[in-house]
């Protein structure tokens, strides 16, 4: 019997944590309790930032994070938040298995296998005042939490903010932020429409959390036992697509349920938002060159 | 873990602890390696790298960065004349109350309580000027002494407070619902003591001295005026957060501004009062952070063992009412708090206490305040209780004599439990207002 | 609970204190070492004031719009820095919290025994810990480790502090093992037998855990 770690980053009621609890038991049925995962939700064994390290260096077997958040180490890591890139779910889709193969790779050459990849719901801009145009986002006060977003706040004259996650519910109640951008679930979990009266589903694109497993850890397996992870795994990404989708819906229902204004962006607001998602974009592949490239084109093609 | 079984393991690092501890091996140190053998124990994974992986995660923390703020605050404020200020203020005020100027300890203490985020720190401030003074006019010893060990308590649960801070980053909570739990509970605690004081002083009237002669209603308010820079500050701390000039971590940098002011203001910012409290600050600090350390590592550790959830289950299994949970824990919590410091009392019991309360269906928020005026009960309770040892050094009373003193107080923080458990919402008003949900 | 009650006859066999930052007494080694210490403390001072920095320009820059990029992070950097570059000073002025009850009870030779197993134990775990501290930082450089936030720094910089004040705390330890087993009483001992009753009460009131 061998018993493996899986540290995860979200709290254990996150639909990411049910996910990994439902292919963790999936293994064990799999394998007739042969291997056991436990999964240690809500950071409660590494923080997020810590998780890919502490696979690679043994620490944990598996784990589980949102790669963008490694985005500064290599720019391929940051493809799934390049702003305006894939909108929509599908794009996402698409978007994933153009850059699969090279960031399977880069995973690789850090001693890490890709096991499976589930989204997040889309980004939208949650701000306390309608918004015609990007011009209106002027002098917002803007947090700026990753280099995507301290670049569209530079790019329409907000004020960047820095304040952390956790901070966020005082922040917006106080003032201190009138403006940021996340997905349906962050905005909802920090009650935002307490302060903010207007969420602009412009879904600037779609993060997504990918799970791995130390390579050495994976080929000390039996053949069995390794085929049941890679079956189990296709599984859960499949599960975890559905689950998300419908969970995005859900949540803008509730935005919408608890009284915030839940628009489309007009037309000429998402046309000034594509224009920044072109700059954005470009700056992205200056960073992450022929490699970036080849993606983003194969991903134009499907 | 296939030949050892949780219940083995749990007593095999419990007396690891124990032995660790009882030699006199530094607090952090014993911790960290209770970690280690919990994981040597039970894994074959990296310890080392899990233990720097931890450590360092846990102390490059944005949060825990106001902890330094609030110490280094107190440590200013302790080096200003705030303490003659608040009792000249204050003494005017209180002579029609049966107990007369034994309320200043409470009030004074109070106040100063919401400036200052530690127990010893404010039984000191306030003593330091009361203590001779009530002595001076012939009032009880026993009353003064004890009043003033269990009103210096009032520094951990009226915020700011250190032990509150390390409490909400253990248990991962927000540091600004717990110091917002923690403000009605104090001043339940203050009606408790002055209620006390009251029916204490009217069962022996002959042991109050005569009021001190009147004083014109102006010449009172000039007096008081000498509370305003105090007053003044708590506004600033609160109106900075309020007003959303700062996020809850920064307003302790707002605290930090304000008691240099307030120092300058009073002539008491010297060059070297400067350098001293900064220094001063900083060693309380890492004393603190590497216990914290020392418990990220076992906490991990502890997850790898899997002993913390199997005992969320086992309390679950026992059907368990948060009441009886409470209850026990209470038992637990006032030994310890007999022989260990608050901090290392919070972060040492964490690691298992935390799931079984979290499985128990109790509030985290509210069980902070629960175990922190614990922590006010450990700072009175002999052998170890810095309130006693303050008083003892201040009053040349020994320790035993001090505690006896504060017993009665001990028993009113007890009834504060009582209350708070029976009236949960006590605790969970304010967070409430401030955070509807 | 601090150790604090100090024995006031406590020196072993010949042994005098060495005060933990008495930069004028001992040789060049002795005096350098405490430099060392002093200087690692001053230096987590220095972090403090820092951390006040950034947040006070955080929080009334925002009503300029100014903004510190990253400066949640450079906070907790700072946090770090000054949370493990003052332990060595922490340490020598004894302010590392222990539990005394037993240890004070002992004299003489026993208890010299006691505190050298004591000291033991904790040196060879912070030894222990200093090593993968290290091993952590040089991974970090090695695997260019950056920061997730807006400011890409690589990490190795500030866990420099991080492994640097652990290893100034080895050999704190180190030497203060030295020390004592040579027959010193522990630098870390409190108080001088003569501090008065104010010097006392304002130690111990500093105390922000009690
Ligand atoms: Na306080
Ligand atoms: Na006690």
């Amino acid at each position: 019997q061998t018993k493996w770690n899986l540290p995860a980053a979200y709290p254990a009621d996150n639909p990411h944590s049910e996910n990994l609890v439902a292919f963790a038991k999936d293994v064990d049925a799999a394998t007739s309790g042969k291997l056991q995962i436990t999964v240690h939700p809500g950071a409660s064994l590494f923080k997020a930032p810590d998780i890919k390290r502490a696979v690679m260096t043994g620490q944990a077997q598996m784990g589980e994070v949102l790669l963008s958040i490694h985005e500064n180490e290599d720019p391929l890591f940051g493809i799934d938040v390049v702003p305006f890139l894939a909108t929509s779910f599908p794009d996402a889709m698409k978007l994933y298995q153009a850059s699969k193969p090279a960031i399977a790779k880069k995973l690789d050459a850090q001693g890490l296998k890709l096991l499976f990849v589930v989204p997040w719901a889309p980004q939208g801009v949650y701000v306390n005042k309608p918004l015609a145009t990007v011009e209106d986002m002027k002098g917002l006060k803007w947090r700026a939490y990753n280099v995507g977003t301290a670049r569209i706040g530079e790019l329409v004259g907000a004020q960047s903010v820095t304040i952390q996650a956790a901070e966020l519910p005082q922040a917006l109640a106080t003032g201190v932020v009138n403006s940021f951008m996340s997905s349906g679930g962050t905005g909802y979990d920090a009650k935002a429409w307490e302060s903010l009266k207007y969420f602009y589903d412009v879904q600037a694109w779609i993060p997504k959390d990918y799970t791995f497993v130390n390579k050495a850890a994976f080929e000390a397996l039996d053949k069995p036992t390794q085929e049941a992870i890679l079956k189990a795994a296709a599984t859960a990404e499949t599960r975890g697509w559905k689950a998300w989708q419908d969970k995005s819906t859900w949540y803008l229902d509730q935005l919408k349920a608890k009284g915030m204004n839940v628009e489309p962006p007009s037309p000429a607001l998402k046309a000034g938002f594509q224009k920044i998602g072109e700059q954005l974009t470009a700056d992205w592949l200056k960073k992450a060159g022929a490699d970036g490239q080849a993606i983003v084109d194969a991903y134009k093609k499907m | 873990m296939a030949n050892l079984g949780m219940i083995e393991l749990s007593f095999v690092l419990l007396g690891v602890m124990i032995l660790l501890l009882g030699s006199g091996v530094w607090i952090a140190v014993s911790l960290g390696l209770v970690g280690f053998v919990a994981m040597a124990l039970t894994t074959s994974l990296p310890l080392g790298a899990v233990l720097a992986t931890t450590t360092w995660s846990a102390s490059s923390s944005w949060t825990l960065a106001a902890l330094p703020l609030f110490i280094w605050m107190g440590e200013i404020l302790f080096r200003t004349k705030l303490s003659e200020e608040m009792f000249r203020g204050l003494s005017p005020w209180v002579q029609w109350l049966p107990g007369r100027l034994t309320h200043v300890n409470v009030i004074g203490c109070g106040i100063f309580a919401a400036v200052s985020g530690s127990s010893a720190a404010t039984c000191a401030t306030i003593g330091k000027i009361a203590l001779p003074e009530l002595d001076k006019r012939g009032y009880d010893k026993g009353l003064s002494l004890g009043s003033l060990a269990g009103s210096g308590t009032l520094g951990l649960l009226i915020p700011p407070s250190i032990p509150m801070v390390v409490y909400a980053v253990t248990a991962n909570v927000s540091v600004l619902q717990v110091f917002l739990g923690g403000f009605l509970p104090g001043v339940l605690v203050m009606v408790l003591y002055s209620g006390y004081i009251i029916i204490w002083s009217l069962l022996n009237p002959n042991k109050v001295p005569p009021r001190d002669p009147p004083m014109l209603f102006r010449k009172k308010l000039q007096e008081s005026a000498k509370l305003a820079p105090c007053l003044l500050l708590i506004m600033a701390v609160f109106l900075s957060l309020v007003l959303g000039f700062a996020t809850a971590t920064e307003c302790a940098a707002w605290g930090v501004t304000g008691a240099l002011l307030l120092a300058w203001w009073s002539g008491t910012l010297t060059r070297k009062n400067f350098l001293e409290s900064i220094m001063s600050a900083t060693r309380l600090t890492c004393m603190i952070m590497l216990i914290l350390a020392g418990a990220a590592y076992t906490t991990a550790a502890m997850a790898y063992t899997g002993i913390p959830a199997a005992l969320a289950t086992w309390v679950q299994g026992q059907q368990l009412t948060p009441g009886m949970l409470a209850l026990y824990l209470s038992i637990m919590y006032i030994i310890l708090g007999c022989l260990i410091d608050g901090i290392s009392m919070i972060v040492l019991t964490a690691v298992i206490v935390l799931p079984m309360v979290k499985q128990a269906g109790l509030d985290l928020v509210w069980f902070g305040v629960y175990l922190i005026i614990h922590v006010e009960m450990a700072q009175i309770t002999p052998p170890v209780g810095f309130n006693l040892f303050v008083l003892q050094n201040m009053s040349g009373r020994d320790t035993f004599t001090v505690a006896r003193a504060a017993f009665p107080f001990f028993v009113l923080l007890l009834a504060a439990v009582f209350i708070i458990t029976e009236y949960p919402q006590i605790v969970m008003f304010l967070p409430k207002l401030a955070f509807p949900d | 609970m601090r150790d604090r009650r100090v024995d006031r006859n406590a020196s072993y066999e010949d042994g005098d204190c060495v005060a933990g930052d008495d930069l004028t007494a001992g040789g060049p080694v002795r005096r350098a070492l405490d430099l060392l210490y002093l200087g690692a403390g001053y230096a987590a001072g220095v972090f403090l004031v820092a951390i006040f920095a950034i947040m006070m320009t955080m929080s009334v820059g925002r009503q300029f719009a100014i903004n510190i990029p990253a400066g949640d992070d450079f906070a907790s950097w700072c946090m770090a820095a000054m949370a493990f570059l003052g332990l060595a000073h922490t340490f020598k002025r004894g302010e590392m919290i222990r539990v005394g009850l037993l240890l004070e009870r002992l004299h003489g030779r026993t208890k010299w025994i006691a505190e050298i197993v004591a000291l033991g134990i904790a040196t060879a775990f912070i030894l222990y810990f200093t090593r993968y501290a290290v091993q952590m930082t040089y991974d970090s450089w090695r695997f260019n480790d950056v920061a997730q936030g807006v400011v890409a720094l690589p990490l190795w910089i500030p866990q420099l502090g991080f492994a640097g004040g652990l290893a100034i705390l080895s050999i704190a330890l180190i030497d203060e093992m030295i020390s004592v087993v040579s027959g010193n009483r522990p630098s870390y001992e409190l108080g001088s037998p003569d501090e008065t009753p104010e010097e006392f009460v304002e130690r111990i009131s500093q105390g922000g855990g009690g």
